[in-house]
């Protein structure tokens, strides 16, 4: 699949339309202008959700109702029209200029982006890793995304009746009430343990060893209950777990036990990357699990998404660019950012290159020496 | 100042209050009814009265009714062995549209929701369990109850909950089936309720 053009109407600063290449192409201009307007404008296209704001309103553009997003996708010969508006309260997306509810409009477009946000899933918390994993999930399946929102729901509900009972003389009373909760939790927990680490060995096998020299990245599925029995009876051993852990649970008020605690490791050379890895080991593990995903979603529909670099010279150096455009040229579509004029002159016979002036793309004959 | 007389504000101000009514369909509404004959609101004024005196909830299933107890309660010809519970009037509605069922109902006026304050005590639960006492004669004995609650995150746990704590009764727990619509074509199926439907597959 490729992106072939995309329209901004009331999008931060941007505006006007743009014609890509189905391979390789570079945004350049003066910082501010509007480079990662745009790369947020195709990720929001194709997932409805931004790698900059978990408020997607923000960039509505001051003053306006709502923003509007269009894009044409083609498929081989097949070319479908996609819109995203975004309003105060609501997104809403459309299929051919018609209404197509939002199960159905992902996956027209697929996009794995690779930003200075997303370091935090190799230097952050293991909620950020989690969000990795389930992001990709849902590139591939979905339903995923529903059984993940009902665990999320039924533990939120949990929740309000641990911190009710662990304020109360008579938490005892709450056993009963809290039953029925666990028994969901443990099913959906099921669901999402095997899913996650179903995932998590897909990823594995497509892990490309060796791709930036000797740097090689090993990943495991970390569940919360590791090693505290036996993970093959996953539902077994959760409602064993919060068995015992419930007392804890209600004198603390909130829920100790369950896929929500878990975390994806990542070692580099052996070692915790989060902890021990260097910045630059930190981009590369990144990189190949960005790279990994991608081959996984091509196992899977045989073709690849969309590959988007947000200020691409800030996070790599110029060796690991090469080696990175190298690998995605012929596969994936890719659009990059970069301040610098001269890595869009770099690969300007291999590559599509445009220039970014207040959140405008210059025609050629506009396009100035910076 | 206010923009309209009071009048006119206060009615605005009432239509807000409505479920699904914003400002602006709660101005359009006020407008409607200031441009509409006096007899024409007279109707609607009296069809909102009678409804409040008239309807009550009836003491054994807390169905909306006219009458207590209501018909279904009050019908001879329904099976007292079986009783459907449902979480709201409408979706009684729902299933006797059906004309499949016979037996009796529960409506219990919500789901359990921690967030939102509603535990057992707020839900029609305790005359639920009282129905299922058999009265001395030993007649209308309930045999079986079947959990028609929402198939959703609330309405899960509810099922749950009823199901723990009529089990031990001695009386037959069941829940209602989820999957795919019938008479509808596959592709038209949701991934979610797709998923669902292929995890509770049977053998035929």
């Amino acid at each position: 699949m490729h992106l072939r053009t995309i329209e901004a109407v009331n999008f931060r600063n941007l505006a006007g339309s743009v014609e890509f290449s189905p391979g390789l192409n570079v945004i350049y201009g003066a910082n501010a202008q509007g480079k990662s307007g745009w790369l947020e404008a195709v990720y929001l296209l194709a997932t409805t959700k931004s790698f900059r704001t978990s408020h997607p309103r923000e960039a509505i553009r001051h003053g306006e109702k709502e923003a509007i997003l269009r894009g044409s996708v083609a498929r081989g010969s097949l070319v479908k029209e996609i819109q995203l508006l975004i309003a105060e309260t609501t997104k809403q997306t459309f299929l051919n200029a018609k209404r197509e509810p939002m199960i159905r409009y992902l996956g027209n477009l697929d996009a794995i982006a690779f930003t200075a946000e997303d370091m935090q899933v190799v230097r952050g918390a293991p909620d950020a890793r989690r969000k990795f994993l389930d992001r990709a999930i849902f590139g591939i399946q979905p339903s995923f995304l529903g059984t993940l929102s009902e665990y999320n729901r039924a533990l939120k509900q949990k929740n309000a009746l641990l911190r009710e009972a662990s304020e109360t003389d008579d938490p005892l009373r709450f056993l009963d009430l809290i039953a029925p909760w666990n028994d969901q939790l443990i099913t959906l927990g099921a669901e999402i343990h095997s899913t996650r680490t179903g995932y998590v060995d897909k990823l594995r096998e497509r892990l490309s060893p060796g791709l930036f020299q000797h740097e090689t990245i090993e990943i495991r599925y970390k569940s919360s209950l590791d090693g505290k029995g036996d993970l093959s009876d996953y539902a077994g051993l959760l409602r064993e777990r919060m068995g015992l852990r419930l007392k804890n649970e209600i004198a603390i008020g909130y829920s100790l036990v369950g896929p929500h605690r878990d975390d994806l490791e990542i070692l580099f050379d052996g070692y915790e990357i989060a902890r021990f890895g260097s910045s630059g080991q930190q981009r590369s593990a990144l990189l190949i699990l960005d790279l990994a995903q991608l081959s996984v979603y091509h196992d899977v529909f045989e073709e690849h998404p969309i590959f988007l670099i947000d200020d691409l010279d800030a996070e790599l150096d110029r060796t690991r660019i090469e080696i990175l455009l190298n690998y995605l040229d012929g596969r994936a579509q890719t659009i990059v950012s970069t301040s610098k004029r001269s890595i869009a002159d770099r690969y300007r016979d291999r590559a599509a290159t445009f220039q970014v002036q207040s959140g405008q793309f210059l025609s050629a004959n506009q396009r100035t020496n910076m | 100042m206010l923009d309209y007389a009071e009048p006119v504000t206060r009615l605005i101000d009432e239509f807000k209050r409505l479920p699904g009514i914003g400002h602006k369909s709660a101005q359009r509404l006020a407008f409607h009814i200031l441009k509409t004959p006096q007899e024409e609101t007279n109707r609607l004024v009296d069809a909102i009265r009678e409804v409040k005196e008239k309807i009550v909830f009836c003491s054994v299933c807390n169905n909306l009714t006219d009458t207590d107890p209501c018909r279904y309660c009050a019908s001879p010809s329904r099976d007292r062995s079986i009783i459907c519970v449902v979480e709201e009037p409408y979706n009684l509605v729902a299933i006797e549209k059906t004309r499949e069922y016979h037996g009796l109902y529960h409506v219990l006026h919500g789901a359990l929701s921690p967030i939102r304050g509603i535990g057992p005590e707020e839900l029609q639960i305790k005359n639920l369990i009282e129905r299922l006492r058999p009265d001395e004669s030993g007649e209308g004995e309930v045999r079986e109850m079947i959990l028609a609650t929402n198939p959703n995150t609330e309405g899960e746990a509810t099922a749950n909950y009823l199901a723990r704590l009529i089990k031990p009764l001695g009386v037959r727990v069941t829940r209602i089936a989820m999957g795919l619509p019938v008479g509808g074509d596959l592709e038209y199926a949701d991934e979610v309720t797709m998923h669902k439907a292929l995890t509770n597959r049977h053998d035929i």
